[in-house]
């Protein structure tokens, strides 16, 4: 029996010794170019193979085989890239990952082969992530604590402040924690999981058997899960698809159903800034990137869909510029006032949607004197337009006023009232008869009269025989 | 500099005043100022001030069910305003002070719809806006003074932005209704009304609105004129003299409705058809002159404001792209007032290509003489890019050119009888009116941006260029802001911005400006700020404006 035990007991050091030979052998013709996990500094999101804590648990002599023991640093093998279809829902190719601003960054300080714990041990995602099904808020904390571990890894975690390790070598500190070191004191690095900063509800989508997968992507064939397995927005959509109402089913497509609410200074509804980042429409919801020149393109958006805009964003967010009384300079930069002729000129339409011509404009110009008809003592006696001859005087070559008001009638509305143009263009009984009429305004002209006959009465005596055509 | 530390200390005095609900006793030099402030537009910012100060401290004390929010939010500007000669300088000592009241979950049901998205909601939200000028001169106002007034200025004018009860989700989540002073934001445009609207959210991907009550109006209560159709000043004749500015239409309730069926639900695809009509009333001046060959004369009868109908809708594929458009046919002039498409490739994961056309012409309330001198409308086409290098930085850039072509020919109308359509112009041409020569016109430009957010602040850039036959302008600017320790705000912006006047040359400069911002962040929502901006070119010489910020905001 002695014999026997020594006998067994030679077999196994030489064995060992071979081992730590093997794995002496792989570390010193490691791919130089590989990055070194620094134990103080963990990745965000994956962390890398650790020479220093692999010799560590070979040189105490444990029973490891060396490729197992490199698994469950990064999702797959080499830290190969995952495949889409093992993503989430939703995502893309290439992918990007999931939103920092409801998932903030992530330091993974523990290895874990989530693919070798269902295959070889035999787990299910319930065994660890013991809330999974049952958790009713995304402020639940779903990640095993060390506790979890004890019970196959032998160790114990029930005091933090005195954590024992396990008898056998997937017991060691080492064996999981990133970066640990001896010399280090019974001190592990940090694992930073931030909530997500959403609503979330596990068991009610446990409860209409929606498997992990369907949200979180095939977690089974990965070693570590990164914070890349978290689900992403567009797949949400594979099932909330539905009116904010009766309607089939429950999954509701209301953005408070999964978003924070609660503004900032800017009148949000939605709560969009986080300390990790800033919430925005992806591109491919309603086309509605917020890219830096989105200013510019918003009112397509809101213009189909206003109620998309107010789900973060209040009407005090709108009135800033629409309704505003305080010049927004991203929109009208440096010496505006002096500029805005100008730019007026070009393309007056931009400006109406912010402001009304015949009062903030026209008020303006007529407390300057900027105007025909201003009041007397404000008047202007010089003359804002170009010299009469090219601007009144025919022919109408380009210049000619009646050119620049068929062109951008908006810019001569902002300073003139109706009494200026009658003068000249007033048909009967006032006015020089210049006829404004364009072609085939006959047209059109007998709904105008049925509708509204006031403008036409203001050129155009009622008795006007001319009128009878448009009766 | 003409902004002097009195103004400073004056603006700092008024924001005072807005947060403990008092009027400071004007320092000497400033005297001019406040105490040409009518008495009622102190008692006004003494009455908002202290609706302020009690709401702020009220809000704060009893444990209802009800999810409060009060806000505030003021700003005090000083600047000049010259005019193109020279002649005539406004002083402009602005104070704008809103303040909005909300409830949320007034049925206690947020804990409900947690587990029930069905749960109904209600809840209300108001804001009022005080909005003065102590700069202004009162003469100005002076409806006794035809020499100086300027119809419908009023220095201190009080308006309710918004007031409404909305409930959502009633009936099982099919029913929803707003009622009181409420927005509506479709490719009708942005537009405000007191009424009421209802709301039927189907099973089956689509709901139905309509709503009806009286458009809101200047000159009215509580109300501005923004929201008005353009092409008629209209306003407040009380105290006026009938047969003095007749122009100056009177303000009369306005009736309006309209329906609008949309689709919902789906992030794919999304899609409105929206309809509306406002109606004139009461008695319009329609002689222009009171001492002209006609005698001073009125329509009186009601009769149509405007009556359009839109159609807007967007859809994309994740992978491909997105396209969207929409249209406006204003059914009293019977004429598309606007067309627009978008087509955008997704490109790459980071890239968006786009190209764009829009359509537009003007139109303008039924009472207006300017629907009847519209012709050709613009035609923009354009292409941008959008680049998302990252989560922190984005750039973007577009073209565009704007094509205008006038009538070209004269209308068979024009041509074979002498009927209202034809041209009877006294001015010798008689082919008519139409424009032989010079007919095509294009102007063109383009913007480019990019902005860089990271955590505690962005930093954003800016180049834009447009020009035409009357002028053109370019230039660019960068803007960064900044937060420290969670309490410290600095901003700065600079730029440099040319433009070419070509109808008034002497008018053409180039401006140099930058502003200078500091802050403190008092809580999340609340914080002060005060900017300086000094901009200097060669028509005006050195601009300076001063402003101050503060925004406050309590909640449960």
């Amino acid at each position: 029996m002695n014999r026997r035990t020594s006998g067994f007991s030679f077999v196994s050091l030489t064995f060992a010794l071979a081992l730590a030979l093997l794995g002496a052998l792989s570390m010193a013709f490691a791919d130089p170019q590989k990055p070194l996990a620094d134990a103080g500094a963990p990745t965000a999101t994956s962390a890398s193979p650790s020479p220093s804590s692999s010799a560590a648990i070979v040189a105490a002599g444990g029973l490891v085989v060396p490729g197992e023991f490199a698994s469950g640093h990064a999702p797959l093998p080499a830290n190969a890239k995952v495949p889409l279809k093992w993503l989430p829902a939703g995502a893309f190719d290439p992918d990007t990952g999931p939103s920092v601003g409801i998932y903030p960054p992530q330091s993974l300080t523990i290895r874990f082969n989530h693919k070798l714990h269902q295959t070889k041990v035999g787990t299910k995602c319930t065994t660890c992530h013991k809330g999974a099904t049952t958790s009713q808020s995304a402020q639940d904390h779903l990640v095993p604590t060390g506790v979890t571990c004890d019970d196959c890894h032998g160790s114990d975690h029930k005091d933090l402040a005195a954590v024992k390790a396990g008898d056998d070598l997937t017991g060691q500190c080492a064996f999981c924690h990133e970066g640990y070191k001896p010399s280090d004191g019974n001190r592990v690095a940090k694992l930073v999981l931030p909530r997500a900063n959403m609503i979330f509800n596990h068991k009610k989508h446990a409860d209409r058997n929606i498997n992990c997968q369907q949200c979180h992507g095939e977690v089974q064939e990965l070693e570590l899960a990164t914070r890349d397995q978290l689900p992403r927005m567009r797949g949400c959509f594979g099932c909330h698809q539905f009116p904010d109402a009766a309607a089939q089913g429950m999954a509701k497509g209301n953005c408070e159903n999964c978003h924070i609410t609660g503004g900032g200074t800017t009148g949000n509804k939605m709560k969009i800034a986080f300390p990790s980042g800033t919430l925005a429409p992806p591109r491919w919801m309603h086309n509605a990137a917020h890219t830096p020149d989105f200013i510019q393109r918003h009112k397509m958006v809101a213009a189909n869909d206003s109620q998309f805009c107010a789900n973060c964003h209040k009407e005090d967010f709108c009135t800033g510029c629409h309704d505003g009384r305080v010049r927004p300079r991203s929109i009208h930069p440096n010496d505006y006032i002096s500029m805005h002729p100008v730019e007026a000129r070009l393309a007056m339409q931009k400006c109406t949607s912010c402001h009304r011509e015949q009062s903030f404009c026209l008020q303006c110009h007529q407390r300057l004197g900027i105007t025909m008809s201003g009041p007397s003592d404000a008047r202007n006696a010089g003359r804002f337009h170009p010299p009469k001859n090219i601007w009144s005087d025919p022919p109408r070559n380009p210049g000619h006023h009646s050119q620049e008001a068929k062109r951008n009638l908006n810019a001569c509305v902002s300073c003139h009232i109706e009494r200026d143009c009658v003068a000249c263009h007033g048909g009967q009984g006032i006015g020089g008869g210049f006829n404004p009429h364009q072609g085939g305004f006959l047209a059109s002209c007998n709904t105008q009269f049925s509708r509204n006959p006031r403008p036409c009465f203001v050129c155009h005596d009622p008795q006007d025989a001319k009128l009878n055509q448009c009766r | 500099m003409r902004t002097s530390l009195v103004e400073l200390r004056d603006a700092a005095a008024i924001l005072r005043a807005s947060s403990v609900g008092s009027l400071p006793a004007p320092p000497a030099r400033s005297a001019r100022s406040l105490d040409s402030a009518s008495p009622r537009a102190r008692a006004r910012a003494l009455v908002l001030g202290a609706a302020s100060a009690a709401l702020v401290l009220g809000v704060t004390a009893p444990a209802l069910a009800v999810e409060p929010e009060v806000t505030a939010d003021t700003a005090a500007q000083f600047y000049e305003v010259t005019s193109p000669d020279g002649q005539r300088v406004l002083t402009r000592r602005r104070f704008t002070a809103t303040l909005g009241v909300a409830g949320t979950d007034l049925l206690n049901k947020d804990k409900l719809r947690a587990q029930d998205p069905l749960a109904p909601e209600l809840l209300f939200r108001a804001r009022v806006r005080f909005d003065s000028d102590y700069g202004a001169g009162g003469e100005e106002a002076n409806r006794q003074s035809p020499e100086t007034l300027v119809p419908g200025f009023n220095r201190g004018p009080i308006d309710l932005m918004y007031a409404y009860v909305e409930g959502r989700r009633f009936f099982k989540g099919v029913a929803g209704f707003k009622l009181g002073r409420q927005y509506v934001t479709d490719v009708l445009g942005w537009w405000s009304f007191d009424g009421a609207t209802v709301r039927a959210t189907t099973p089956f991907f689509v709901a139905v609105e309509a709503y009806g009550g009286l458009e809101q109006r200047g000159g009215m209560p509580l109300s501005t004129p923004r929201f008005e159709r353009d092409g008629i000043m209209r306003g407040s004749r009380t105290n006026f003299d009938p047969a003095a500015w007749t122009s100056f239409q009177p303000a009369r309730v306005a009736p309006a409705f309209g329906a609008a069926l949309e689709s919902t639900g789906t992030s794919f695809v999304h899609t409105r058809v929206t309809y509306r009509r406002v109606y004139n009333t009461g008695a319009s001046n329609v002689s222009m002159y009171d001492d002209g060959l006609r005698s001073p004369v009125q329509y009186d009868g009601t009769r149509v404001s405007s009556e359009r109908i839109g159609y807007a809708f967007d859809g994309s594929l994740p992978n491909v792209g997105g396209v969207k458009g929409g249209l406006v046919y204003d059914l009293y002039v019977k004429k598309f007032s606007q067309l627009y498409l978008s087509t955008d490739v997704y490109a790459t994961q980071k890239l968006t290509l786009s190209a764009d056309f829009d359509h537009f012409r003007p139109t303008f309330d039924g009472d207006s003489i300017w629907n009847f001198f519209v012709s050709g409308p613009t035609n923009d086409i354009g292409g941008r890019l959008a680049y998302q290098a990252n989560d922190h930085l984005g750039i973007s850039g577009g073209g565009h050119v704007r094509l205008f072509n006038n009538q070209t020919e004269s209308a068979t109308d024009d041509t074979t009888e002498p009927r209202l359509g034809a041209p009877t112009s006294p001015n010798g041409l008689a082919s008519g009116n139409y424009y032989p020569e010079g007919a095509f016109y294009v102007n063109g430009g383009g913007n480019v941006a990019a902005k860089y957010r990271y955590t505690r602040g962005n930093v954003s850039l800016r180049g834009a260029a447009d020009g035409g036959g009357t002028g053109g302008r370019a230039g660019g600017d960068v803007y960064a802001d900044h937060t420290f320790q969670n309490r410290y705000l600095v901003s700065a912006r600079a730029g440099a911005w040319y433009w070419k006047d070509s109808l008034r040359p002497d008018r053409s400069a180039t401006s140099f400006g930058y502003v200078l911002g500091a802050g403190y962040i008092l809580s999340p929502r609340s914080q002060a700020m005060v900017e300086f901006e000094h901009d200097v070119n060669r028509v005006v010489g050195n601009r300076f404006r001063l402003m101050l910020w503060l925004t406050l905001a309590v909640t449960k």
